[in-house]
C-alpha cells in the first residue's frame, strides 16, 4: 500500500514535472552579429524586459555567434532543438538572401517567426551642397551624367544595396554602387565627397540630417519614422520602394505553438514597456512590432521581392 | 578645440570609476610583470588578455590595455637592468647603461631613473594623443579611395622592408599575410574566396585568432621546451641612496619625448627603435661621451623616456585612419573592434565617451606607473625569479580560452594553434611575424580601396596619381623602398674600391 502511493506520488510528481511552466531553465537567444553591434546592442536591451513578462524565473542567456554575414548564427539557430530553449534574433535582408545568393543550410522554412522588433527603414542621403534637393533632381542628375552617381552602401546584397536596386528597377536610372565594410566608412566617405549619395538605414543617418550635414531624400517606409518626421517617405515622392532592415525573434521550425504564444504575448508587452521605450529612443531604434502571423507574411512577401529582384538582376555575380 | 575639452570632461566620470581604475591598476600590474619577463612582450600579453574582457564594460576594458601597454615598456628595463636580458625588444637601448650601473652598485637608481622616465614618456606620449588625434581624424575625411590604397602600401612596405634584417624574408611574410587577408567573401563582388565551402571562413580570419597564434603560442612553446633558470641570481638591492640631481634630467626626457613621439607616428618603427636613437642622440648631444655604456643616469632615461613616449603616438594612425604602424597597434585596434570601436573620424564623435576614456587611460596609467613601480618595486624584481616552467601551460591556457570566447568556436582554436605553430617555425627561420600580421590587415585596406578608387572614378589607373596626397605618397614609398637597398648598393662599391685600394 505504502509502495503504491509512493509510486501514484512519483506517477503524479512526474507529471507536474511534464507540465511545469515554460520557461523552466534558461533560454539562449542567438545574435547571429558580434557583442557590442546594433543588433547585439538591441537583443541586450530587450532580453531583461522579455524575462520580465515571461515569468519571475525566466531568464535570457544571449549568445554571439557572428560571422558570414549572419549565416553562422541562422544556421545554428534553424539547427538548434524546436523546444523554445533556443531563439534568435534574424536580420533581413541577410536571413532571406543568403539562401537565394548561395547554397546555405536554411532557408525561410526553417524558422518559425515568433515577432518583429525593430524595422529601420532605408534611406538616401546627400551631401546639401550636391545641388541635389528631391528625387527629381537626383534622377535629372543620373540621366544627364551616366555613370557619375556614386553611392555608397554596406556591401553586395545589404538593404542597403538592394534597395538601391530596386530603385533602379523602377525608374530605370544608373547609379554607380561602391560597397564599403559598414556604415561609419559609408559616411565617411559621403561627408567627405568622394562618392555622392549614401543609402543607409534612417537611424544611422539622420543625427547628420539633424546637424545639417547630410540632406535626406526619403526614407523607405510605410509611414514616416517617428524619429525622422521632417523626411519624406519614398513612396510620398511616388517610388514605391519598401525595404530596410527588421530585426525580429524566430525559434527553430516546429517549436510547440503554446510556446510561440506564450513569447509572442512577452514579447508584445516587453517591446510596449515605457522603459524600454525610452531605452529604445536613446539607442535610436525604429521599433515596429509585429505579431507572429503578421511578421511570417512579411517576409514571405519580401523574400518574393527578394527573388523577382534577383531574377531581373542578380547582385552577386558568378 | 572646446569639443575635444568636453569630450574629456564626459569621459573622466567613466575612467575614474572604480571598475575602470581596478582595471588600469590591475593592467599596469600586469604589464609590468609581462614586460620584466624575458620572452614575453606587450603585444603577447594584451593578445591574450583581449578575448577576457568581452564581457566588460569597453571603457574597462581598454583601461586594462592602456595599463598593460604602459606597463610593459618600463616592465622591460627591469631585467634589462638588473640581469642584462631586456624583458622586450624595447628594452634593448637601456641594458647599455643600465646593467653597468647596476654592476657598480646603483640598481637601485637606475630602476628609479627607469621609472621615473618610462611614466614622464607615457604622459607625453598620451598627451600628444589627445591632442593630435581628433584633429589628425577631421583629416580623414579629405583621405580618398586612393589615398588610403597609397597609405596602405606605405604601411606594407616600410614593414616588410625596414622590420626585418632581410627584405626578401619581410616580403615573404608580407605575401603569406596578404594571402590571409584575403580569405572569406569578397567586399567588393561577394564571392567567396579561399574559403574552401568551410562556413567559419567565409567571414575571413578573425585577426584576434591571428594575433593570439603568431604571438602567444611561439614564446609558450620556447619556454616550455627550454624553460630558463633563473641562472643570474638577482641580487638584494639595499644600496645607499646616491645623491643624484633629477634636474639634470630634464632636458634628457624632453628630448627623448619629442624623439619617441615622432618614431612612434611613423609607421613600422616601433619602441625598440625610438630607445636606441635616443639613446644614440643623448650620447652624441652630450659633451661627455666616454662616460656612456658605462652606467651614465642619462643613458638610462633617454631610451626609457623615449621607449614610453612611442606608446601612445604609435595608436594615433590607428585611431584616425586605421592604419595600424606596429603589431602592438594592430593588437589594439583588435581590442577596439571587438568592442565595436571603428576607427576613423566617428570614433571621437558617436564613441566619443569611449575613446577620450581610452585615450584618458593612456595618461593615468603612465601616473599609475609610478606609483605601483615605486610600491611595488621589491614585488617586480622578485617576478624575476618565478619559474618559467609555470608560464608555459598558463599562456597556452589562457590563449586556448581566449580564442575560444570570441565566437565560441572550436574551429578558431584549432586555427589559432595551427598559427602558432607556423608562428613558431617563423621566428625559428628569422621570418618576422609582424609583417604578416600587418598585411592580413593592410592588405584587404589596400585592395578594397584600391578597387574603391577605380570604380568611383571610371577613369583607369591614371585616377591614383591625381592629388597630392597620393603622390606624396608614391615618394614616400619610393624613398623607403628605394633608399635602404641604394645604401647597400652603394656600400658594397664602396668596400669593393677599398678592397681594391689596398691591394695597392
Amino acid at each position: 500500500m505504502i509502495k503504491l502511493a509512493i509510486a501514484s506520488a512519483l506517477v503524479a510528481g512526474s507529471i507536474t514535472a511534464a507540465h511545469a511552466e515554460y520557461p523552466e531553465r534558461p533560454i539562449n537567444m542567438i545574435v547571429a552579429y558580434s557583442a557590442g553591434g546594433g543588433t547585439d546592442i538591441a537583443a541586450r536591451t530587450l532580453a531583461p524586459f522579455i524575462e520580465k513578462y515571461l515569468g519571475e524565473d525566466a531568464s535570457i542567456v544571449v549568445l554571439n555567434r557572428p560571422g558570414a554575414g549572419g549565416e553562422i548564427g541562422f544556421t545554428e539557430l534553424a539547427q538548434s532543438k524546436p523546444d523554445g530553449y533556443t531563439i534568435g534574433f534574424i536580420n533581413t535582408p541577410n536571413i532571406l538572401t543568403i539562401p537565394i545568393q548561395r547554397k546555405a543550410r536554411y532557408s525561410l522554412e526553417s524558422f518559425t517567426p515568433i515577432a518583429n522588433v525593430v524595422d529601420d527603414p532605408g534611406a538616401f542621403s546627400v551631401l546639401p551642397s550636391s545641388g541635389i534637393k528631391t528625387f527629381d533632381d537626383l534622377i535629372a542628375y543620373a540621366k544627364e551624367n551616366p555613370g557619375k552617381l556614386t553611392y555608397g552602401s554596406t556591401g553586395i546584397g545589404s538593404d542597403d544595396h538592394l534597395s538601391a536596386l530596386e530603385f533602379e528597377r523602377i525608374t530605370g536610372v544608373q547609379l554607380k554602387h561602391v560597397p564599403f565594410p559598414g556604415n561609419a566608412d559609408v559616411r565617411t566617405a559621403t561627408l567627405g565627397g568622394h562618392i555622392m549619395m549614401a543609402s543607409m538605414n534612417i537611424s544611422e543617418t539622420i543625427a547628420d540630417v539633424h546637424e545639417g550635414a547630410l540632406h535626406a531624400l526619403g526614407q523607405m517606409s510605410n509611414e514616416r519614422w517617428d524619429g525622422a518626421t521632417e523626411v519624406p517617405t519614398f513612396k510620398e515622392e511616388g517610388y514605391d520602394v519598401i525595404m530596410g532592415s527588421m530585426r525580429g525573434i524566430a525559434a527553430p521550425a516546429g517549436v510547440p505553438e503554446d510556446v510561440v504564444a506564450k513569447l509572442e504575448e512577452a514579447l508584445k508587452a516587453a517591446v510596449a514597456d515605457p522603459e524600454f521605450q525610452t531605452k529604445a529612443k536613446e539607442q535610436h531604434l525604429a521599433l515596429s512590432y509585429m505579431n507572429a502571423a503578421a511578421y511570417k507574411a512579411e517576409l514571405e512577401s519580401l523574400d518574393a521581392t527578394f527573388r523577382e529582384l534577383w531574377e531581373t538582376t542578380p547582385w552577386v555575380q558568378e | 578645440m572646446g569639443d575635444v575639452f568636453q569630450h574629456i570632461l564626459d569621459a573622466l566620470p567613466l575612467v575614474f570609476s572604480l571598475g575602470t581604475i581596478i582595471a588600469m591598476i590591475g593592467g599596469t600590474i600586469i604589464g609590468i610583470a609581462v614586460g620584466a619577463l624575458p620572452g614575453l612582450s606587450a603585444t603577447m600579453g594584451i593578445a591574450v588578455l583581449i578575448p577576457l574582457t568581452f564581457t566588460m564594460e569597453p571603457v574597462v576594458a581598454l583601461g586594462m590595455v592602456a595599463g598593460i601597454y604602459n606597463g610593459a615598456m618600463y616592465g622591460g628595463s627591469i631585467p634589462a637592468i638588473l640581469l642584462r636580458i631586456p624583458g622586450t625588444p624595447a628594452g634593448i637601448a637601456t641594458v647599455f647603461d643600465g646593467y653597468p650601473m647596476a654592476q657598480s652598485g646603483h640598481a637601485k637608481l637606475a630602476l628609479r631613473i627607469s621609472l621615473v622616465s618610462s611614466s614622464i614618456g607615457s604622459a607625453v606620449s598620451a598627451i600628444a594623443l589627445l591632442s593630435l588625434a581628433p584633429p589628425l581624424s577631421l583629416i580623414a575625411l579629405k583621405f580618398s579611395a586612393a589615398n588610403y590604397f597609397w597609405l596602405a602600401i606605405f604601411g606594407l612596405m616600410t614593414i616588410a622592408v625596414l622590420l626585418s634584417e632581410n627584405p626578401v624574408k619581410g616580403l615573404l611574410s608580407a605575401c603569406f599575410g596578404l594571402f590571409v587577408g584575403m580569405i572569406g567573401i569578397d567586399m567588393m563582388t561577394g564571392m567567396e574566396r579561399f574559403a574552401f565551402n568551410e562556413l567559419e571562413l567565409l567571414s575571413g580570419v578573425n585577426i584576434i585568432v591571428l594575433l593570439t597564434g603568431l604571438y602567444a603560442i611561439p614564446p609558450a612553446i620556447d619556454l616550455a621546451l627550454s624553460p630558463k633558470k633563473p641562472d643570474a641570481e638577482v641580487k638584494a638591492i639595499n644600496e645607499e641612496e646616491m645623491a643624484f640631481r633629477w634636474s639634470s634630467l630634464i632636458p634628457v626626457w624632453i628630448r627623448s619625448s619629442i624623439i619617441g613621439v615622432v618614431t612612434g607616428i611613423i609607421p613600422a618603427l616601433g619602441g625598440n627603435v625610438a630607445a636606441l636613437f635616443a639613446w644614440n642622440e643623448q650620447r652624441r648631444s652630450d659633451a661627455d661621451k666616454d662616460k656612456y655604456g658605462k652606467g651614465a643616469p642619462e643613458g638610462v632615461a633617454a631610451p626609457e623616456c623615449a621607449n614610453n613616449a612611442d606608446t601612445a603616438a604609435t595608436l594615433i594612425p590607428a585611431l584616425t585612419l586605421g592604419i595600424p604602424g606596429s603589431s602592438v597597434a594592430a593588437v589594439i585596434l583588435g581590442a577596439l573592434l571587438v568592442h565595436g570601436l571603428i576607427p576613423g573620424p566617428q570614433l571621437f564623435r558617436d564613441k566619443a565617451e569611449i575613446t577620450y576614456g581610452f585615450m584618458l587611460a593612456m595618461l593615468v596609467t603612465s601616473g599609475l606607473m609610478l606609483i605601483l613601480g615605486s610600491v611595488g618595486a621589491r614585488a617586480f624584481v622578485n617576478v624575476l625569479k618565478m619559474p618559467t616552467q609555470l608560464l608555459a601551460p598558463m599562456i597556452f591556457v589562457m590563449a586556448t580560452i581566449g580564442v575560444f570566447a570570441i565566437h565560441n568556436s572550436m574551429f578558431e582554436v584549432w586555427l589559432m594553434l595551427g598559427f602558432g605553430v607556423l608562428g613558431y617555425a617563423m621566428e625559428k627561420m628569422d621570418i618576422p611575424t609582424a609583417p604578416a600580421v600587418l598585411a592580413v590587415i593592410l592588405g584587404p585596406i589596400a585592395e578594397e580601396n584600391l578597387r574603391r578608387a577605380l570604380l568611383i572614378s571610371g577613369e583607369g589607373v591614371f585616377s591614383l596619381f591625381q592629388d597630392v596626397i597620393s603622390l606624396l605618397l608614391v615618394a614616400l614609398i619610393l624613398a623607403t623602398t628605394a633608399l635602404p637597398l641604394a645604401m647597400k648598393m652603394w656600400r658594397r662599391r664602396r668596400s669593393r674600391i677599398e678592397a681594391l685600394a689596398s691591394r695597392d
